[in-house]
């Protein structure tokens, strides 16, 4: 698992729910200027930082751009959230119109616009059913790919289409953090059984016990979208 | 226009604000002496020392001769409160001096209203992302605000974030910070918030820790460095040692942990500026009461003490705090997520709660308040064993359950965390059980408590 400034808790969802499975996984966090050969990993995760932060990530990955776009093309897992989202397309649009390129991965482009969207989201997936969070961006993102769910509660990739984040091959990108995953068990068991279809590991995820997990998703859903939970 | 009860510090001034938009520049002019406290964390205890501080100076004047506004009163309508409170009919400030704590957000908004001369930040650490944004925005408020004024700045150098805003925002500034030979090397690695260099963009090199991102750090690339302090402290875990603007002193704090020893320096720093004698400092130190939620404790049965938490840096320091206590414990942490806590509560994921199950020695866990159930998940994840954590939304319940594990299971002590909305109910619930319990043997517990 490659880790490129993504949140804690996404990280550490998929790490233990590797651990209770009895699987191993290792995590590599990467710093701007370390080298990374991505055909050492099987899943990676991309979070994001500020404005700042988030130019100088790109301006380092893009130098492996060609790299990047094979890996994806062949079906790495790949999971981007937020600052990381936006890095997948083609550029990010600064306010002053300076565009930040982006690792052109996919179709995708982000405007930044005003006010920022703020706030309780919920999704739903055709994968993974609903998919509860917090967004925070001030990007607005239009993409021509599928997106990885519609909006039940929230603004999602730009406040006007009702699509959240972006579902390509085995990519995964959204706004949705909070963090994403633990809340989100089955969103979680989606990247692990892709990442370990890309591994060529023959396993099986066997239900864990999940009852936290899905009284935190229900609870935000009752109090947030007026929806009523899964189980 | 005076309304009495705690809970109601920012209302005649919201009031006031809404009649008379210029009404905070109209009483803000009247100050001969302005002193801001600004900051992520610590800002309450801070100014609360100074004030303290520098009402002692005079003991003939009443003790609130220096005008400061209540604590987390500290948006715009807060420090109008704050001045309400002096002012006469007329519309006359009777004390021309304050001490005001002002939240980073307000402070490019308050600046131009008010004849500050000295701004003290004790940090900039991430701190609610949704009101703000991001971390960028809250440095960049900051140097709006304070590029706005006329001020000296007292700033932390050892807070790359803090040491940033000396270089760029083009006023003079002073700074304090801890005896290089107190930085340890970092537990575990983390990301933190600042480990880049501000200037460059490189990582910063640390040669040791205080606490979070606070250290002896120095980037390699372009020489961006943590300036040597003309305060120095010198904590040890009970007193503070200060060298710097006059002789060196050591002064007994009134307040626990490193985090606290920098607000106790950033206050005495400041009194030792504005020329208060150290006889002052000692006397005003000895009397400090702290603000709600910094280690009270309560006469429960068992004993339980009351903490804020609201970000991850403070929230670590608190956890560090209460881990490093040897006994065994149960634990309510209620988290909340109205504007006031912060919306979003990725935080908790950010916070070090894996010291928890690794040397916490809590019995049990017990989560409450709107989002008791991310903070179960949060120590599910951080490995605490789920057999031993209890999910009670409601938090009167879920304080009783706490106490009644307690003492079934024979343990001395609750540790009671809080969010922001959730403190003043959790305080209130928590008295109402001490005066329940008196004279119970609880009595015994609580002062072997007591710090
Ligand atoms: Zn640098």
């Amino acid at each position: 698992m490659l880790n490129l400034y993504a949140d804690r808790g996404n990280v550490q969802t998929l790490l233990r729910r590797c651990e209770w499975r009895g699987l191993h996984a290792h995590v590599t966090p990467v710093r701007r200027h370390d080298e990374v050969r991505l055909r050492d990993y099987h899943l990676v995760l991309i979070g994001g930082g500020s404005d700042r932060e988030q130019a100088l990530v790109a301006e380092a990955l893009r130098r492996r751009r060609r790299e990047w776009k094979a890996a994806v093309e062949d079906g790495l897992p790949v999971l981007a959230v937020c600052g990381g989202y936006q890095l997948l397309g083609e550029y990010y649009q600064l306010p002053d119109g300076t565009k930040v390129p982006g690792l052109e991965l996919l179709d995708l482009v982000t405007t930044a616009g005003r006010p920022r969207l703020i706030g309780n989201i919920a999704i739903e997936s055709p994968e993974v059913g609903t998919v509860v969070g917090f967004e925070n961006h001030g990007g607005r993102t239009v993409h021509r790919h599928a997106p990885l769910g519609t909006v039940l509660r929230g603004h999602g990739n730009n406040g006007r289409d009702g699509y959240e984040g972006v579902r390509y091959r085995n990519v995964v990108g959204t706004y949705i953090h909070g963090p994403l995953l633990p809340k989100n068990p089955r969103l979680a068991d989606f990247l692990l059984s892709l990442a370990a279809a890309y591994a060529g590991v023959a396993v099986d995820f066997p239900p864990l016990d999940d009852e936290l997990e899905w009284a935190a998703h229900r609870a935000f859903l009752t109090r947030h979208a007026g929806v009523r939970g899964p189980r | 226009m005076r309304l009495t009860g705690r809970r109601a510090t920012s209302f005649p001034g919201l009031v006031a604000l809404r009649l008379s938009p210029s009404l905070l520049g109209r009483l803000g002019r009247q100050l001969k002496k302005c002193i801001v406290v600004t900051g992520t964390n610590g800002k309450t205890t801070a100014s609360r020392l100074l004030a303290a501080i520098l009402a002692a100076q005079d003991p003939q004047e009443p003790p609130d001769a220096w005008i400061h506004n209540a604590e987390g009163a500290n948006l715009a309508q807060g420090v109008v409160s704050a001045l309400l409170e002096h002012t006469d009919w007329r519309g006359r400030l009777q004390w021309t001096r304050a001490v005001l704590e002002i939240d980073e957000a307000t402070l490019p908004r308050v600046a131009h209203d008010l004849p500050v001369q000295w701004v003290v930040v004790t940090n900039v650490f991430r701190d609610q992302l949704d009101r703000y944004g991001e971390l960028d925005t809250t440095v960049r408020k900051i140097l709006e605000g304070i590029r706005d004024m006329q001020a000296t700045v007292l700033l932390n150098a050892d807070d790359p974030l803090s040491r940033y805003i000396g270089l760029t925002a083009g006023r003079p500034a002073v700074y304090y910070g801890m005896e290089r030979g107190m930085a340890k090397p970092p537990e575990r690695e983390t990301m933190r918030d600042g480990t880049l260099c501000l200037r460059c963009g490189r990582p910063l090199r640390y040669e040791g820790f205080f606490y979070g991102q606070l250290g002896v750090y120095e980037c390699p690339a372009c020489g961006f460095a943590r300036p040597s302090p003309d305060f120095m402290g010198e904590y040890d875990g009970a007193s503070l040692r200060v060298t710097g603007g006059g002789a060196p002193a050591r002064f007994q704090l009134p307040v626990r942990g490193v985090f606290n020893a920098y607000n106790a320096l950033a206050a005495i720093a400041m009194a030792r500026l504005q020329g208060v004698p150290d006889s002052a400092v000692e006397e005003a130190l000895r009397r400090y009461r702290g603000p709600l939620g910094r280690m009270q404790v309560y006469g429960t049965d068992p004993a339980s003490v009351l903490n804020l938490v609201k970000n991850p840096a403070g929230c670590d320091t608190v956890l560090e705090t209460l881990c490093g206590e040897d006994v065994d414990k149960v634990l309510c942490i209620a988290i909340n997520d109205l504007a006031a806590d912060g919306r979003d509560v990725s935080w908790l994921w950010d916070a070090d709660f894996e010291r928890i199950p690794e040397r916490g020695r809590a019995v049990l866990c017990v989560t409450t308040g709107l989002r008791a159930e991310d903070m179960a998940l949060r120590l599910k994840y951080a490995g605490y064993p789920t057999g031993r954590l209890e999910v009670v939304p409601d938090p009167d319940a879920a304080l009783d359950r706490s106490l009644e594990a307690a003492r079934a299971h024979g343990v001395p002590v609750v540790h009671v965390l809080a969010t922001y909305t959730a403190l003043y109910p959790m305080a209130e619930a928590l008295r109402r059980r001490a005066a329940a319990a008196e004279p119970a043997p609880a009595r015994a517990a609580r002062e072997g408590e007591r710090p």
